[in-house]
């Protein structure tokens, strides 16, 4: 009776490992296209572009272009690109703070609405939105029209053609990203907590600052670092709305491949911007590591 | 999990050292006195809260006791202040605080959900009122350790409250709330999400420091066991009023309305006539299905009609006298310490109820011809108009 018991259980036991290792198998299968498609398309550029950057004229191996592309000219453009998109990071993290905020403690049809207003803009194409901007800023635009009418002291404002322009060019497209991030650790945010901490007799300010900013400092951190990065790479609106000084990499390496045909250049800048996004992802990773281990290190102790 | 029987173990021995260790240093001030009138809250047209007067002395331990949507919850929230009422005034020893904001009015709070601060430690979750009050570093260290300490709670100081069970955290919310000292601690179902033998043992942990600090606690809970082993008064809520306001005893013995008397452990509602009342004082009330059950004094004419009220535990099985109700027992289930029994009355209506009865004495056998009666201050008498 035992056995006969036994059996079918151990029979159902073979036959799902069977199984599963047929699934996986089935599992591998599937990724083949995902697999090949990234290998062609993704990493065999990548490795090109590498290879590109490190080759002389004379086809032999040579540091010489990343040696340009870190000196002179080309460094301060470099720099500028990175402070752009610093001070990108830093704006539409303040405006998507704002804005998040207020949508999160919108009633959910309105909320909807905002991020409608929000999101919408981005699937316009970025050309077609920049020169919005230049309608916008220009110094016969809406912006300073209304400015001088009103008297501001100093208008017009230049606002265009300037690290300002290109600022408030980028900011734009960046917000979406930083709105959508904060938006959702806000929504996390426990109401009733900031409820007990007033209760325990805190003021607003103190709520803001000891429970609500920490609570979504980590969407802060990733919002931030998204638009720092995706604002690394990008092209167009600092072309049409920076001037001579606000030359980014991306249009550097552009002027290289389309102007002066000298892709070994323009691979070791592209080289370059890739390890600064990496070195972006890896302080966010390190972040969370660091933040994990704390958390381990308590628990054990 | 060894950290959570640890801490059982230690449990009940922490709370009289945390009574202790909080209450001889105090310049703290004892419990407040609180008194509520006329306190209403409607939402959108449905009214919640429905005139709630009471006063609460300093260092009573009132419970709020009743179903989901009887107002019990509204109400501590409006005592909290974080709901605003629509009218009524709340005053703390005289002092009237119905427009004071949650934090002003000093009171501490204990959640069902805890509601720890996710990011900061155990440590400074509980030093977080009193960095507030502006309590110097040292002595802030000195009263958060001393608390954790008598919690139970130091070697998770530093920790986060997700790494902590649930017991392990409602100690802590406990703590937070302690540390500082509010004369009123408003608690909001804090046992709610614990299991039955931690909700137990930590009934007794909070009754003992409110005993020894003399704090004003209102308890809100749906759990009746819960309100009487805690509770110096019950205010049993139903439909956003207070139907009785008593000590344990007084709403278990005298029950003013049937809701009550049915609502704390069970009753049987028999119908019927007042007769001419007795010289002993006593209502004797000529019940439909024949027979006399006396009841306590109850002022009412005779010939009215009337409702009577009995706990199961109170009705006795005896052999056949005048003022007693004959029937049939329909069923005898043992249960341990007792017998449950139903009784069929002779005139019952079909359909309607049996009697239940509940005697430690040797149980009768089904089938079997029984009379029933009870002690006259078991009997309630309720007009029969009134509702429950």
């Amino acid at each position: 009776m035992a056995g006969t018991a036994l059996a079918p259980g151990k029979v159902r036991v073979k036959t799902t490992s069977a199984m599963r290792g047929h699934r996986s198998r089935i599992a591998l299968v599937n990724a083949v296209p995902v697999t090949v498609f990234l290998l062609v398309l993704f990493v065999y550029p990548i490795i090109g572009v590498l290879s590109l950057s490190l080759k002389g004229d004379n086809g032999a191996f040579t540091l010489h272009w990343y040696a340009d592309a870190l000196s002179g000219a080309n460094l301060s453009v470099l720099v500028s690109t990175l402070r752009i998109s610093a001070e990108t990071a830093v704006l539409s993290l303040l405006v998507g703070f704002v804005l998040a905020h207020a949508i999160a403690r919108m009633r959910p049809v309105f909320a909807a609405l905002a991020m409608l207003i929000v999101v919408v803009p981005h699937f316009i194409s970025a050309l077609v939105r920049t020169y919005g901007w230049i309608i916008m800023l220009g110094e016969h635009g809406l912006i300073n029209s209304l400015a001088t009418s009103v008297h501001l002291p100093g208008a017009p404002y230049s606002l265009l053609y300037n690290e300002t322009g290109v600022v408030i060019g980028t900011t734009s497209v960046m917000l979406p990203y930083t709105v959508l991030v904060l938006q959702g650790v806000m929504r996390g945010v426990d109401g009733r907590l900031l409820a007990a901490a007033a209760g325990f007799g805190a003021s607003r300010f103190t709520i803001f600052t000891r429970i609500y900013l920490p609570l979504v400092a980590p969407g802060i951190g990733t919002a931030g670092l998204l638009s720092f990065i995706l604002c690394l790479g990008y092209y167009i609106t600092p072309a049409l709305m920076g001037g001579d000084k606000q030359t980014v990499v991306a249009a550097l390496i552009d002027q290289q491949v389309m102007k002066q045909d000298q892709w070994n250049s323009a691979a070791a800048f592209g080289v370059i911007l890739l390890l600064l996004t990496f070195a972006g992802l890896g302080v966010l990773g390190l972040a969370k590591l660091r933040r994990k281990k704390t958390a381990a290190r308590r628990s054990s102790s | 999990m060894p950290e959570r029987t640890h801490t059982i173990n230690t449990g009940r021995l922490s709370a009289d050292e945390l009574a202790a260790v909080l209450a001889p240093q105090s310049n703290a001030p004892t419990g407040k006195s609180l008194s509520v009138r006329g306190l209403r809250k409607s939402y959108s047209g449905t009214t919640v809260v429905d005139g709630v007067d009471m006063d609460i002395a300093a260092g009573e331990f009132v419970t709020f006791l009743g179903s989901s949507g009887s107002g019990k919850t509204t109400t501590l929230m409006m005592l909290a202040g974080f709901t605003e009422p629509d009218s009524g005034t709340i005053a703390v020893d005289g002092r009237d605080i119905t427009e004071l904001n949650p934090g002003k009015r000093d009171f501490g709070f204990v959640f069902q959900q805890y509601l720890l601060f996710p990011h900061m430690t155990v440590e400074e979750n509980v030093a977080f009122p009193l960095t507030l009050r502006g309590v110097p570093k040292a002595e802030i260290r000195r009263r958060v350790g001393e608390t954790l300490e008598a919690a139970g709670l130091s070697k998770f100081a530093g920790r986060k409250p997700r790494e902590l069970s649930g017991g392990q955290q409602q100690r802590v919310a406990l703590c937070r709330v302690l540390v500082y000292r509010p004369p009123i601690v408003l608690m909001d179902e804090p046992l709610g999400a614990l299991d039955k033998k931690l909700r137990d043992q930590m009934q007794t942990e909070i009754k003992s420091i409110q005993r020894e600090l003399g704090l004003t606690v209102i308890y809100v809970t749906h759990d009746q066991e819960e309100a009487l082993v805690l509770s110096d008064r019950i205010a049993i809520m139903k439909d956003g009023r207070i139907e009785q306001f008593d000590t344990p005893r007084g709403l278990f013995e005298h029950p003013r309305t049937p809701f009550v008397a049915d609502f704390l452990g069970a009753a049987n509602f028999l119908t019927g006539k007042v007769e001419e009342s007795t010289a002993d004082g006593s209502t004797p009330v000529r019940l439909d299905t024949g027979g006399v059950l006396k009841a306590r004094a109850h002022p009412c004419a005779p010939g009215q009609r009337v409702r009577a009220a009995v706990r199961p535990g109170k009705l006795r099985l005896v052999s056949a006298e005048e003022s007693c109700c004959s029937g049939t027992v329909e069923t005898a289930v043992y249960v341990g310490s007792l017998t449950r029994i139903t009784v069929r009355l002779d005139g019952a209506a079909p359909g309607t109820a049996p009697l239940r009865i509940e005697t430690a004495a040797a149980p009768p056998r089904i089938g079997e011809r029984v009379c029933v009666t009870a002690d006259r201050e078991d009997v309630s008498v309720f007009d029969e108009s009134d509702g429950g």
